[in-house]
Parts: structure tokens; sequence; C-alpha cells
């Protein structure tokens, strides 16, 4: 059996209840409680009816997040997932208003997507040695581009017939299907990556790309296959995006690059690869939602939110950091 | 261990940072109070705001315009006894907005104004909006008619179409090549205004003007900076350029006056930034250019949001409301050219050298 992939790696198994209590992760569920006492005490319009009506945009970033922990595990990064959005937002928008039905106009958004991704992949696999900043660089201003013909001289669309879409944003009861549908998948890829033989072979990828390549991963294929997925999923995020909003324009995905690498380093995701667990992702995604939201219904201003979320992301990132120098010091300090 | 006390340091330090936040906030508030008392004006009867909560949501934080839009109307709201919240998007998105709407529909407010950065994204939530029984007014830029009720003009973009045409005309001499520098390509109130412009060009007197291009600056200084010297390069004949958006224009007037070229500009602008640039004589670089009032729009957009809030105003044609002591009080509300229906505030008005002093100084 594999060794546990936590933030260290260790050969001891340590008993799962300690292991679980010491983790980065139940430091998140209690951050979590925290933030939604803190929410529900400073906005009295922080409802469960409130909270699950306002996060639909937000969820639909969540798509995101799934793959890119994923990439971050590999050691590489894709910064074009925010473009990929826009364009595959942009084709499905036009595929509506040309007439086919919204089941075609969905798969017709996936599909948008995985080229996207597949050509990333296809770049980085044969050209190994092209680092994936510069790859997925150039290709966000390529899809922006494209996106950006495509929208024309007004720059945005929207729906002629908006019932296609109006179903996919229904809700069982006060749930969006969306929550039910990130929650699946959320499932799905934390599995994967943590009990399969693929999953596994991400880890060795990030932490050691060349002894991963020896011990006989097919590295390459590892990469295709994930960058690939990455466009899937932003193709899935661009279709329920598109469900709040009615149509696609130039700025449609701004940033969302960004929001998925912050969700995926909070919850403990290293970027240099090979460290962290998806799940750690998922409870810091609903942190940053519940914060937004919460923080909204009070009407602070949102540059100083943004702020907020800045600090909270560099301190998950400096907090294992600070903890393992004071525990240098202290081994220091025993053996004098 | 440790990281437990490192994580519950940085949720204290959150902390702190929001209890000095709201503190701010309070502070702010306070002083917007203090100042609209200052603004005394009198109250109109019938039209009071009181236990009511009314909210603009602006394009973008950093907008001079939009701020002294939601300063107009922050200060009516308050003067009538409301509760006013006032929210700028973090980023001038349509995205952004659809977050803030949402927001603003858990807290119950009576109404929301907003000035939209998208046409028809913003549809799905002002429905879920309207239907939670708030009510729904545009100002500045405005959604399809669908997501709204009723639609505050500035002017009416015929009426700026003709004016800005009838300077291009004027400030060139009759003939000659001229481009346009706008903001966003979606901008919708932007696109409104060229095609108007395009319409009166097709008059037989325009004849001899030959519009070379329309730039976008995306209302940042610097791209703005960045295609008018684009623009100067690839058209060496350009003889007017015409810039409807506050941002292009100011950052053309300053790329023209510092290079001394002898492209004249025009445009809409605020005086306070174009006071430096407004003059007939070969020092400066724009003759004229148009704007309204931005404070008297956003009081309008309140008085509005009130009469919609009381019932005095279903945002139906043929609707007549009272504002206050504004010029061309009571206002009627008509036919826009989208299937809607708008209230317009009056036509642009012209600023140069001769008012332009006493103007620089109000917004």
């Amino acid at each position: 059996m594999a060794g546990r992939s936590g933030r260290t790696i260790s050969t001891d198994r340590k008993r799962y209840t300690k292991g679980f209590f010491s983790s980065w992760e139940f430091v998140l569920v209690i951050l979590f409680v925290a933030i939604n006492i803190f929410c529900k005490i400073i906005s009295q319009n922080y409802t469960a009816a409130n909270v699950l009506r306002e996060m639909p945009k937000y969820l639909s970033e969540m798509f995101l997040l799934f793959p890119m922990a994923y990439i971050l595990l590999l050691g590489d990064i894709d910064i074009s997932v925010g473009a990929t959005v826009c364009l595959s937002a942009t084709v499905s928008c036009f595929a509506s208003n040309a007439g086919f039905p919204i089941g075609a106009v969905v798969l017709i958004g996936l599909l948008t997507g995985l080229a996207c991704g597949m050509l990333n992949g296809l770049i980085l696999t044969v050209f190994t040695e092209l680092p994936a900043m510069i790859v997925t660089l150039s290709t966000m201003i390529i899809y922006r581009g494209i996106a950006e013909i495509i929208l024309g001289s007004g720059g945005s669309v929207s729906l002629n017939d908006v019932s296609g879409f109006s179903a996919l944003a229904g809700m069982v009861g006060l749930f969006p299907y969306l929550f039910f549908l990130v929650l699946i998948l959320g499932v799905v890829f934390t599995i994967v990556s943590a009990k399969t033989p693929f999953g596994r072979s991400l880890y060795a990828i990030g932490s050691n790309r060349s002894a991963a390549f020896y011990s006989g991963i097919k590295v390459q294929r590892v990469r295709f296959i994930v960058f690939s997925i990455t466009g899937a999923m932003a193709g899935l995020c661009a279709v329920f995006l598109t469900s709040t909003l009615f149509g696609a324009n130039t700025t449609t995905g701004n940033g969302f690059e960004m929001d998925a690498i912050a969700m995926a380093v909070f919850g403990g995701i290293s970027a240099v690869g090979g460290k962290g667990r998806l799940a750690g992702g998922i409870i810091s995604a609903f942190i940053i939602i519940c914060l937004r939201i919460g923080l909204g219904e009070i009407n602070m201003n949102p540059q100083v939110i943004l702020i907020i979320l800045g600090i909270l992301l560099i301190s998950a990132v400096l907090a294992p950091n600070i903890s393992t120098k004071i525990k240098e010091k202290k081994q220091v300090l025993a053996r004098k | 261990m440790k990281r437990f006390l490192s994580v519950f340091l940085s949720v204290g330090m959150v902390a702190s940072v929001l209890a000095g936040c709201s503190g701010n906030a309070a502070a702010t508030n306070a002083s917007g109070a203090a100042e609209s008392s200052n603004a005394a004006t009198s109250a109109v009867a019938g039209a009071s705001a009181t236990g009511k909560t009314f909210a603009i949501v602006t394009k973008s934080a950093g907008n001079p315009y939009n701020e002294k839009e939601a300063e107009g109307f922050q200060q009516v709201i308050e003067q009538q006894g409301g509760t006013c919240i006032v929210k700028h998007p973090e980023a001038a998105t349509a995205d952004a907005q659809v977050s803030m709407i949402q927001s603003l529909i858990s807290q119950k407010v009576d109404s929301i104004s907003i000035a939209a950065n998208d046409e028809n994204a913003l549809q799905a939530s002002l429905q879920q909006a309207m239907k939670a029984g708030i009510k729904v007014s545009c100002f500045d830029s405005k959604t399809n008619k669908n997501s709204r009720q009723v639609f505050v003009n500035q002017a009416g973009t015929k009426e700026i179409g003709q004016a800005l045409m009838d300077a291009v005309y004027d400030i060139s001499g009759g003939s000659g090549d001229w481009a346009i520098l706008s903001a966003t390509s979606q901008a919708t109130n932007q696109n409104a205004w060229i095609a108007a412009m395009k319409t009166v060009m097709k008059g037989s007197k325009y004849s001899k003007l030959n519009l070379v291009e329309v730039a976008y600056g995306d209302d940042e200084p610097q791209k703005s900076t960045d295609q008018t010297q684009a623009l100067l390069s690839k058209y060496p004949n350009l003889k007017v350029l015409c810039s409807p958006t506050t941002v292009g224009i100011s950052a053309a007037a300053k790329v023209l006056q510092d290079k001394k070229s002898k492209v004249k500009l025009t445009g809409l602008g605020l005086p306070s930034e174009m006071a430096a640039y407004i003059g007939t004589d070969a020092d400066h670089s724009c003759p004229y250019m148009f704007l309204w009032n931005p404070v008297e729009l956003g009081q309008l957009s309140a008085y509005t949001s009130i009469a919609l809030v009381n019932g005095t105003l279903t945002g139906m044609t043929g609707d007549t409301f009272d504002a206050g002591n504004m010029d061309n009080s009571p206002y009627k509300v008509v036919d826009a050219a989208d299937g809607g229906t708008e209230i317009i505030l009056g036509a642009p008005f012209k600023f140069d050298s001769s008012n332009i002093d006493e103007w620089k100084n109000v917004y």
C-alpha cells in the first residue's frame, strides 16, 4: 500500500484518528465552522436558504478546483482555464441561439473545453521541456482571442431562449442541482486521487518526475489525461455559469484560474507538486465561499474582502512553515 | 499544536482586520449623513422613504463618475429618511454585479438601482429580485427591458449622438478624418451613442466626414493613452477625436496636449478632470465637450426608487412622479427604444472655456 499522502510523507503509519486530528483538513473543518458562526453573528440574513441561493455562481468555479488540484499535484500549473471557460460559454451560447437542444448545447460546451484542454496537454507532452506556465499563458491569450473574435464587435452574446439553461439552474428544495453535482464530482475526484493507481501516480510524478518515469509510470500520458480533463471541467463550469448569466462576454471567466489555484493552495495542496489532499481544497473552497457571502451581506467593500482573502491565503501557506521552524528551533535547543 | 496556534492567530488577525473595517464603514456612513444634512434642500411631502432600504450598485470601484452618481443617490435617500446601501463591485464585470444582487436579495432591501456592466447577463438575478418584491431600476447603463421596471437615462441617446456629431462637424470644419475612442466594446451606453452618431452621420451634411476607426480603451487610463497614440500614428490626417467616455477623453486630452498635436478632441468628460485641457487656442486640446450632471442623475435615480417603492410609480409609460426640487420635475415615464420604459434627465450640457472654471469645482 502506498504511503499516506499528507503534507509530509512518512513511512510509519499513524493511527487513523490521531492522523486526522493533527491534519490540516481538521484545522480547515474547525475554520469552516468558525467562519460560519462568525458570519451568522455579523449578518442576520446569513441563513441556509440565502447562502444556498447565493452559492451557484461560486459553486461553478469549484469544477475548476478539482482538476486544478490534480495539476498542482503534478507540479504543473494551468492558467488558461479562465479563458477556456470564456470560450466554452461563448460557443455554447451561440450553439443555443442556433437552435440546438439543451442536451446538445451542454455537450458542445464540454467538447469545446475538452478540445482546449487537449491542445494544452498535447503541446506540453510533445514538447516536454516547455514550462506549463508559459504554454498555458499563451493558450490563455489564444482562447480568449478566439472567444473575442466569435463574440464580434459587441463583445457580448445573450441567449435567445433561456428555458434550457434555466432548467439547469433548478433546485431540489433549497439545494441547487449544481450543489449535488459538485458534491458527487468532489467525492469522485478525491477518491481517484487517494485510492487509485492513477491517483497515486499524480503524487509520484509531482514528487519526482524522473523517479516516477523510471519506475514505469507513463508520465506524459498522465499529464495529457489530466490537462484534457481540466479542459472538460472548464467546459462544465462554463455551462453552469451560463445558466446564471444567460450569456457570455469578453470578461466571462476572468480570474477564475487564480480562484481555483487559491482554493487548492489554501486547502494544503503544495504548488510545487506531490503534497496535499483534494479534501482540504474542497473544504477551503467552502470556507472562501461562505466568507464571501457573509461579508457581502454586511456590504463590506469588495476590495477589502479581497484583501482579507489574501491574508487568509498567505496565513494558510505560512502556518505549516512557521510550525516546522518552531519545531526545528526546539530540537536545536533540546540538543544543547 | 503549533499549527493550531498559528491558525488561531491568523483567525484573530482576520477578525481584528474585520473589526477595523466595520469601524471605518460606520465612520464613512456618519460623514455621509453629515454631508447630506449640509446640502439642505427641501424635503418632498409624500415622498418619504422612512424605514425603507435603498441600494445602488455601480459599475466598478474607482470610477469618479459612478461615485458622483452614488453620492447624489445617497444624498436624496438620507434626506428622505431612508437607509442607503452603496455597492461598488470589485471589477467592472456582470459576474461581480450578480453576486452583489444576490447579496442584496438576502438582505431584503426595498429597491435596487443599478448601472449594468452587461445588458443581458443580470436578467436571471434581477428577475429573482423582482420576484422577491424588490423594485428594480437602472441608471447610466441599462439592462434589457425584462430585467428592469424603468431606466433612468442621463440623456436621450439621439440627443447625445446629435450633439457629438455636430461638435465633430464644427471642430473639423465640416470635412476630414475622425475617430472614436470608446470604453469597453460591450458597454451598452457607449455602443448606443456610437450607433446614434453613425445614424446622424448618414445625413448629407456630414458626407465629407470620414470615421476611420472606433478604438476601445476599456476605461483604463493607460490603455486609452496607448490607443490614442496608436490612432495618431495610424492616421496622420486625423482631424478630430471623439471620446464619449470620461476616462478616455482625459487620457486622450493629455496625449494630444503634451504632443502639441493638431488633432482636436471632443466628447463626454468630467469638468474637474478636463479643465486643464479646455480652450480654443492651440495650447489646449479640447475646444469643448459635453456631459450631464452625474450628481443629478443619482438624485433622479433615488427619487425614482422611492416612487417605485411607495407605489406612486409603476414604470409604465405615461406615469409621472415628483422629484423634489430638481429642474425638470415632475418627470414623466416614456417609451425606450428597446421596448421598455425610461425617464430622461435632460439634454447634455456643453462645457467650454467660458463656463469650465465655474464647473470644475462642482464635479
